[in-house]
This record gives C-alpha cells, structure tokens and sequence, in this order.
C-alpha cells in the first residue's frame, strides 16, 4: 500500500549528501555513514553539506577522523542538532480549531485491486494519526455503456460496444480537528495514486449563534413586563 | 455485438441470407455482403508461428483489466471527471513525439501516468544507441514536453538488450 507514495518533490535531500568523508580518508562503508550523519548535524540551517577532505577540516575535529574516538566525541555535538526544531510550517494561533463531526473521502477509480490497496493504505494512516473510522463501505459501480457504428461509412447493422466502469469506495471518519483533517487530507491526497479520483465531503460543527442561543419566548416575557411596568 | 452473425452456422432457407446466396442449391451460406463481422481493433492475427509478438500486442482488447493494465492512467474517464479529449489528445501526441525522437528504440507501448500536476512518461527501451544519446534525448524530451504542456514531465526509462517475445503467432 505504501508503494504508492507520489514523488512529487523527487528523490529530496536524499541524493545531496555526498557519500564518504573526503579522499584521504578511510573507505570502509560504516565509516562513510557516520560521516554523513555527522556533516548533516554540523551544518546550519539552510546550507548544503560540503566535503571536507582531512586537509580542510579544522585543527579541533581533526582526531574524529580516528575511528577508535568516534562514539565519545558525537555527545558533544547535541549543541546543533536542536536548531533544526523550530519547524516553520507548524503555526500556532489562538481562535479555536474547526471541528468536524464527519469527513467523507470516495474515492473513484477504473480497477477495484486499485482501490482496495489505496483503502488498505488510507485506513492504516488514520489508524496511526487516531482518527476514529465510522465505516468503511463499497457503494456499487457504475457502467457507462455506449453503441457506436463499427465502420466509418454505412454498415448500420454491425456496431461496436464500449464501456467505461467506475468503481467507488468511501471511508467515513469521525470526530476530526481541522488540523488533524488538513494533516491527514494531504498526506491521503499526495499519495493518490494515478487513475483515481477523491471526493471529500466535510461536516463541519459550528457554534449556535449568539441571538438564538436562548428561546426567544423568554426575552418576549420580559420586554411585556417593562412595557407594562413603564 | 448487436447484429447477428449470418455468415456461418445458420441452417437458413435461402431467403434469409443476403443478396446473392439464395442463386446457390447448397445449405451453406457463404459471406457476400457486409464486411464488418469480425473484430479488427488492437489484435494481431495467427499467421504461420514466425512472428515474434510481446504480451502487449499478443492479447486484444477484451482482455483490458483481466489480463492487461490500461497504458494511459488519469482520471477524465470517471464517472462525473472532465477533459477526457484534452488528455487523450496529449496521449497521442506524446506516443507520437516519443517514437519519433527515439526512433527504433522503443522496446513496447508507453504508459502514461499523471498524477497530480507531473505528468509520467514510463518507457522502455531497446540498447541501440549509446547512453550518452540516451541521456541527452531523455534531456530533450523532458524539457520540450515540460515547455509545451506547461507541467513537470518526468521520463522513467528502463533498457533492455532486446525485446521480450511472449509468444509467436
């Protein structure tokens, strides 16, 4: 099911760090690893990892090229890892958050196996994020049929017949926040696979507005009493 | 198919065949009028067993979706979807385009898949030119198409030594 993950953005971050700690220095695979992680801690927001050859590297970290020392001098690096932490696409504001009590997602497509891995994969991820699923249906499919003429000029009495079928599935979630929705409607939407189409129908929970929020025979009982008391 | 088959099997009088049967004393009836009986669409007729065919051109269509995946994947021939002779246009244009610039090197039929924005173009090819060419018409084809449609195109591109014959008809 997760075979379907849409690369939409490429291959990322994956393919900009470069293998190895530089041409002078040791070849085994384990150690190539760790260099990796250890320029990726090392370098500052927003900046591409660069690589060091032992000659460039400052005089100060020069003795974690010795293998032997590695694993004592990493806890001294803690320092620049948090700075990545403060992630700019999380936003916190004080109005309250939207809430819905329902939230349809059909999705439409040509193949059935289609379908039941895409909803195989959907129900997973709400499973993990803690969305409650109400249920989980198939509503039945539907057939375009159409007669056209087989051959270009004349022949009425010999036609071909084509079809087009739809298949459906629908999961129904409950209880959502607008954020827990706006998370989960885009991870399910960026792993859409080609050929499928989603529908989404959101129910949405508002607050009673202010002047019917009491019965309006109340306020009635009270302007007749100061209208007869004046 | 909607109009009977009067060629063969019917054990009919002479009258109830078509123009000129009815001159003939025997009971067999032979096709003389309409030639729009059998299926011509996407098959590739049994010949005498030295014609080397892929699994792609070895079944016809009847067998979409039993035996064989759809080759242009996107969504405008759902039901309630739009723009089906949009995509359908840039389907032919692209298998056109792309059988043109890699010229003899096309192993089997594209796929075309779209998802979102990007548009993906699956191919596989045969090793005749060097990877360099490859390489430089994977370039081309990527950023003409990209110009043209106004979308991300993405080429994936599988070589193969040659092409893999599913049997011979």
């Amino acid at each position: 099911a997760l075979s379907f993950r849409g690369q939409l953005y490429g291959a990322g971050t994956a393919g900009s760090c470069r293998g190895g700690g530089g041409g002078a220095v040791g070849k085994m695979a384990a150690w190539g690893g760790v260099s990796r992680l250890w320029r990726r801690c090392c370098q500052g927001p927003g900046t591409f990892p660069v690589n060091y050859s032992s000659r460039d590297m400052p005089k100060q970290y020069r003795f974690l090229l010795n293998k032997d020392l590695l694993w004592v001098q990493f806890s001294g690096l803690h320092t620049d890892l948090h700075r990545h932490k403060d992630n700019s696409l999380v936003s916190i504001s004080d109005e309250p958050d939207t809430l819905y009590r329902k939230l349809s997602v059909l999705v439409k497509g040509h193949d059935k196996t289609v379908l039941d891995s895409y909803e195989y994969f959907a129900v997973l991820a709400a499973k993990e994020l803690g969305i409650s699923i109400e249920k989980v249906h198939e509503p039945p499919r539907k057939i375009e049929r159409f007669t056209l003429l087989k051959s270009i000029h004349i022949f009425k009495k010999h036609r071909v017949q084509y079809e087009m079928r739809t298949h459906y599935r629908c999961l129904e979630l409950k209880h959502l926040t607008g954020s827990t929705a706006d998370v989960y409607l885009e991870y399910i939407q960026r792993n859409l696979p080609e050929g499928v189409a989603m529908e989404i129908k959101k129910t949405k929970l508002e607050k009673l507005p202010e002047h019917i929020q009491k019965p309006v025979w109340d306020k009635l009982l009270s302007v007749e009493e100061t209208a007869s008391t004046s | 198919m909607a109009a009977p088959l009067w060629g063969r099997g019917l054990m009919a009088a002479p009258w109830t065949r078509g123009a000129f049967s009815w001159f003939l004393p025997c009971r067999r009836a032979i096709q003389t009028t309409a030639v729009c009986h059998k299926n011509r669409a996407a098959r590739v007729r049994v010949g005498k067993g030295d014609k080397p065919v892929t699994y792609e051109q070895a079944h016809p269509p009847h067998y979409i979706a039993h035996r064989k995946g759809w080759l242009s994947l996107h969504t405008s021939n759902l039901d309630g979807e739009g723009g089906a002779a949009e995509c359908t246009v840039e389907d032919v244009f692209i298998r056109k385009f792309i059988y043109g610039t890699f010229h003899g090197c096309l192993a089997n039929e594209i796929v075309l898949k779209r998802r979102a924005n990007v548009l993906v173009v699956c191919a596989v090819f045969l090793q005749r030119l060097p990877p360099y060419k490859f390489y430089f018409l994977v370039g081309y084809t990527e950023t003409l198409l990209s110009f043209l449609y106004k979308c991300p195109v993405r080429l994936e591109v599988q070589t193969l030594p040659e092409r893999v014959i599913y049997k011979y008809l």
